[in-house]
């Protein structure tokens, strides 16, 4: 059992056993490097929140409570972390619009697979932080209903909502190019 | 479940009833079925958004950032049992102070002995004997 094992590896990690620590690594730092990628945009940025969340981490182990899973936890303070990245973004840019880049091609274009794919990955990029973190989490990472609720702090109903528009505003930019082409 | 509910499922989870929240999984199932027709657009369009968020690259870190994310990590603690002393002994400083006073305390009772006298090899000899140096024995040992 998943839960089972974390506890068993974060106790270990927690007192410095180098094989738990590469197993809490090995399993985590793909789907928060993920997240925080798809979040942001920019790998780099993505690698400092993953390495942050981890720090974090590692300083939470020591006096670690079961109360949420351990991979829950991760999320939401990776989460966080972009969401202040984000923030500061946009602090950074007073007066100006947020960063929402027209990902649509132009008519011209033919949309080949690599296009299509960066186009998904730039409309994902686009989409308002939270629909892009719940498209991510369930659509893309496999979480649960309940676990993305979790993570984002929100009910089962409001994660379907965002899910709804994000995919709406995927689908429509997903058709609009498929005419074009 | 209602046609309306049933759409608005589509539209947030996808095509796969699986994904669907459980507790609606079953009706929205039986829905489908009866009715396939009625569905198909959503559940097509639904489908095309899945199969490309599926073509969507895994990101994986990098060995390096592996390795500085494992790096970070707490290190392990010294097995319990046997004494282990910190490799910065607090203490160590003050011992260095302490002998150093020993030093000059020998040093200031030593000295008016020696100056007491003129003799210098009476000081040699204090000395010598503060070293456990035996004279006599050196001379012995080369065959004097």
């Amino acid at each position: 059992m998943a839960f089972t094992s974390d506890l068993d590896q974060i106790t270990r990690a927690a007192a410095g056993d180098p094989a738990a620590v590469r197993a809490l690594v090995n399993r985590y730092s793909p789907g928060i490097l993920s997240l925080a990628t798809r979040m942001l945009a920019d790998r780099a940025e993505a690698e400092d929140v993953t390495q942050e969340t981890f720090l974090r981490a590692w300083k939470a182990l020591p006096g670690w409570e079961p109360r949420a899973k351990f991979s829950t936890w991760l999320h939401r303070v990776a989460l966080n972390l972009c969401y202040d990245r984000l923030r500061k973004r946009k602090e950074s840019l007073p007066g100006e619009l947020p960063d929402l880049a027209d990902t649509r091609l132009a008519p011209h274009e033919a949309l080949d697979q690599s296009q299509r794919v960066s186009a998904i990955e730039g409309a994902i990029g686009a989409l308002p932080e939270r629909q892009s973190a719940a498209l991510t989490l369930c659509a893309l990472q496999g979480h649960s209903q309940a676990e993305a609720a979790e993570i984002l702090e929100i009910s089962v109903e409001a994660v379907e909502s965002l899910l709804a528009r994000a995919r709406r505003t995927l689908r429509a930019q997903l058709l609009e190019g498929r005419t074009s082409s | 479940m209602t046609e309306d509910r049933l759409i608005e499922l589509i539209e947030a989870w996808g095509a796969d009833p699986s994904a669907f929240p459980e507790a609606e999984r079953a009706a929205a199932r039986a829905m489908l079925a009866a009715q396939p027709a009625r569905f198909a657009a959503a559940i097509a369009e639904a489908r095309a958004l899945d199969a490309a968020l599926a073509r969507m690259p895994e990101i994986l870190p990098s060995a390096a950032l592996t390795e500085a994310l494992i790096a970070s990590a707490p290190k392990a603690r010294p097995a319990a049992g046997g004494l282990r002393l910190p490799k910065f002994a607090p203490w160590a400083p003050a011992s260095g102070f302490a002998a150093l006073a020993a030093g000059l305390f020998m040093g200031v009772m030593v000295a008016p002995a020696a100056s007491a006298s003129s003799d210098t090899s009476e000081v040699e000899s204090v000395i010598e004997h503060a070293l456990g140096y035996d004279p006599a024995a050196f001379t012995e040992e080369l065959g004097e």
